[in-house]
């Protein structure tokens, strides 16, 4: 399937001179299309730089970063980010954010109308179209961000801890909502996150970073029978498991820290 | 424009007691003035009746003095913060998005926006005369670093995520000046009109009052020459008025553009 | 310093860096002054557009000879009592505004019919009243500095903390005791705020009057070289009294930092 993510021996360095800071040494990681895989790792391990050098904001410092073996050159419509703070154009409205990236193709209006409408409706939040940002709560902001990037079709999703902001009931319902998203759309999905539990219900591997210079520790397949209720999911012996497997992982990693 | 004091039956009741509250004061000093006025407690010359003022207000409009002044000192003012706003923002954007503009306007623009603008009227007296063309010029001269300044900045803190967003589903480089800078920082360039367009009328007045050649600043003078106090206090109402007009028009016109904020 | 420049001089050791940066920063005011001269004289006649080594000549005279000091002096006591008369008045009507609806009542329908007059347009009338001269030129300072230090002092101190004063009577604070140790000292980095917005407006309303007004002073003096044609004192006086508004500027600025090192 397209869609698929290849990262050869990143290195990213801010700064110059004695400011030189190294925020990722020596990575390499792949994700297959269709795939959804998860980062997590401490604060400042370098997830979110990861995920904006893939979407091309930032320019690598060595290595590389491919989709489907092209390597990347800045930003492209192949790759959609979901920010954190959502990031939507306030001077829009919530139709007028969804309609964006099709406006930048080139969509012939009416066409541009029934994609937008379809993909507010998946959000549901429809009857919202005309509202701006600012009226919008920060679970409604998320869903439009999420419809915005859905609407010009990219084939990988980069999200960068999208539902860190939200509480806890909220966060669950849009991790739902986006499952049965990527199961109907089949995306590749680049998910950060530092919640372990959230990492492992969502995805099907889950790489661990380490920090300072941030770089892979160990990756997780989370191999869950996902077919039941979220419930049967969470409360399954499984998915403890998984869950032990990466905390302990990521924990290590915390405790390294402090005794240094 | 409250949309629930409609529903409410006791709207008019309660508007109209917060009105007596807040204009009682007001009325009180008016009042007073008239009435010591009238006695004669305070010269004439001080402090006219304000009926006095209010006829001759009345009386200058009649004859058309009073518009044709404030036609003269709206025009000085609106054109010469229109020209300043088009280079403001010109540089302040191109400021804000190139270094090498911002390497040679950023000590232009920390050295002369302290300079007190008023002081350089006699500057543009000498260089380019007493008439509109150098009024004009000096508005302009002296509204245009608010603009810029405010522009730069506003366009400088357009939040890099915003940018990022644009650029991922599309957008190229050059039409991201007009896609997302622009609207972004349309708040702080209004910002920016705002504190300008009292600089402007302040600077038109007082360019009057030194050099003559009509307008409500002109107007006031000659009535301090003339020693006709009421065309002062008329001239003063009429600079209220359209004080308030403009600043009510600014708002409006920012509610208008910037409903989204 | 932009990226721009400060690519060229890394090569540098630091300390020299930071002069050569400074160097860089200045240099488009250098070429603004070299246009000066090259225009004064060539394009211009030096008697419109004196050449700047004349100002500067002019400045040093007017020092020098002490021409320029008494008129300093009285500008500087205008602005300084205007300014002053102001702070004390706004503060007092701000807070007195925000913490008693009866003094809000009262005077808030005067604020909203003045705060749109621009208030040089004020001079004549001050010159009805009180004639040409110092009192006018301070009354117009008083004037057009209230406002920006009545609404900053007026919103703060609408805004302070309930939880600051419900801790300050808890602790047995008392009725106008809150008003002095809680209300007022939570209320000065606005009040500072809007004194830094009045310095500036300060100097534009004494030029006004003293351009109008005065027999004395930088403005008059700015004026009456103009017209007698002393073009060269005309612009160097411009110079000193922008010289004192920015040095007036920074000063505060300065006096603010090293008193709000609590914020």
């Amino acid at each position: 399937m397209d869609g698929r993510v290849s990262i050869s021996e990143l290195e990213k360095v801010y700064g110059e001179g004695a400011e030189r800071t190294k925020a990722i040494e020596d990575l390499t990681f792949e994700v297959d299309g269709g795939e959804f895989a998860s980062v997590v790792g401490p604060s400042g391990c370098g997830k979110s730089t990861l995920l904006y050098l893939i979407a091309g904001f930032l320019d690598v410092t060595s290595g590389t970063i491919s989709v489907d073996g092209n390597p990347i050159q800045g930003p492209g419509t192949d790759r959609g980010v979901v920010f954190q703070n959502y990031a939507l154009f306030p001077w829009r409205t919530v139709f007028e954010n969804v309609t964006y990236g099709l406006e930048e193709d080139g969509v012939p209006k009416e066409e541009r109308q029934s994609i937008a409408q379809q993909y507010i409706d998946m959000v549901d939040l429809s009857g919202f179209e005309d509202k701006y940002p600012k009226e919008l709560s920060g679970g409604m902001k998320q869903r439009v961000a999420l419809a915005r990037t859905l609407a010009y079709e990219p084939k990988i999703l980069l999200m960068d801890e999208p539902f860190g902001a939200l509480d806890q009931p909220l966060r669950e319902s849009l991790q739902d909502q986006l499952l049965d998203i990527w199961g109907d759309l089949e995306k590749t999905v680049v998910f950060i996150t530092h919640d372990v539990e959230e990492a492992v219900y969502l995805s099907e591997r889950v790489m661990i970073m380490t920090r300072h210079p941030g770089t892979k520790k160990t990756v997780s397949e989370i191999n869950l029978d996902r077919s039941g209720s979220r419930e049967e999911i969470v409360t399954s012996d499984a998915f403890a498991d998984y869950k032990n497997t990466v905390w302990k992982s990521l924990h290590e990693e915390t405790q390294t820290e402090v005794t240094l | 424009m409250d949309v629930t004091a409609d529903a409410n039956p006791r709207f008019d009741l309660s508007s109209a007691l917060s009105l007596v509250k807040s204009i009682y004061s007001l009325v009180i000093v008016l009042v007073l003035w008239e009435a010591v006025a009238q006695l004669g407690l305070i010269h004439y010359y001080f402090l006219p009746p304000l009926s006095d003022i209010i006829m001759r207000f009345v009386e200058l409009t009649l004859n058309g003095q009073m518009l044709y002044n404030a036609y003269l000192t709206l025009m000085r003012a609106m054109v010469g913060l229109a020209i300043a706003s088009v280079f403001g923002v010109l540089v302040g954007v191109l400021s804000a998005q190139n270094d090498l503009v911002d390497w040679f306007f950023d000590p232009i623009i920390k050295i002369g926006y302290p300079v007190p603008i008023i002081s350089l009227i006699p500057v543009f007296m000498l260089w380019f005369g007493i008439g509109d063309i150098s009024k004009i010029i000096m508005v302009a001269v002296g509204t245009f670093w608010p603009v810029a300044i405010n522009a730069r900045d506003s366009t400088r803190q357009v939040e890099t995520k915003l940018l990022w967003s644009a650029k991922m589903m599309g957008t190229s480089d050059r039409r991201l000046l007009w896609r997302v800078v622009m609207p972004a920082a349309m708040p702080g360039i209004l910002t920016g009109f705002q504190i300008a367009m009292p600089l402007s009328l302040i600077i038109t007045f007082v360019f009057e009052m030194v050099a003559g050649g009509g307008g409500l600043g002109a107007l006031e003078i000659a009535g301090v020459r003339s020693f006709e106090s009421t065309q002062v206090y008329a001239a003063i109402i009429a600079i209220m008025l359209i004080g308030i007009a403009l600043d009510r028009l600014l708002r409006m016109a920012r509610g208008r553009l910037l409903h989204w904020t | 310093m932009g990226y721009a420049t400060s690519r060229h001089i890394e090569g540098l050791p630091a300390p020299l860096q930071r002069v050569a940066g400074a160097l860089v920063d200045w240099i488009p005011l250098a070429i603004v002054v070299v246009l000066w001269d090259l225009i004064s004289g060539a394009v211009v006649a030096t008697a419109i557009l004196p050449a700047p080594g004349t100002v500067a000549g002019k400045i040093v005279e007017l020092f020098v000879t002490g021409q320029v000091f008494s008129h300093l002096y009285i500008s500087l006591f205008r602005v300084v009592v205007g300014l002053g008369l102001s702070i004390i008045a706004g503060i007092l009507l701000g807070i007195g505004m925000a913490r008693s609806d009866p003094v809000e009542n009262f005077f808030d329908v005067f604020l909203a019919m003045t705060y749109p007059i621009p208030k040089t347009a004020l001079v004549p009338l001050a010159i009805l009243w009180l004639g040409v001269g110092t009192s006018t030129a301070i009354l117009i300072v008083f004037l057009a500095c209230l406002l920006p230090i009545v609404l900053n002092s007026y919103n703060a101190a609408g805004n302070v903390d309930q939880n600051l004063i419900w801790s300050a009577e808890m602790m047995g604070t008392e009725g106008r005791d809150v008003l002095l140790k809680v209300i007022f000292p939570a209320t000065i980095p606005e009040i500072l705020t809007g004194i830094r917005q009045a310095v500036p407006i300060a100097f534009v309303a004494l030029v006004s009057a003293e351009l109008i007004a005065s027999n004395q002073g930088m403005g008059y003096l700015i004026l009456t070289s103009g017209q007698i044609g002393n073009y060269p004192r005309m612009f160097a006086n411009i110079v000193v009294i922008s010289a004192v508004a920015f040095v007036a500027v920074r000063l505060f600025e300065e006096v603010r930092e090293r008193w709000l090192v609590w914020t």
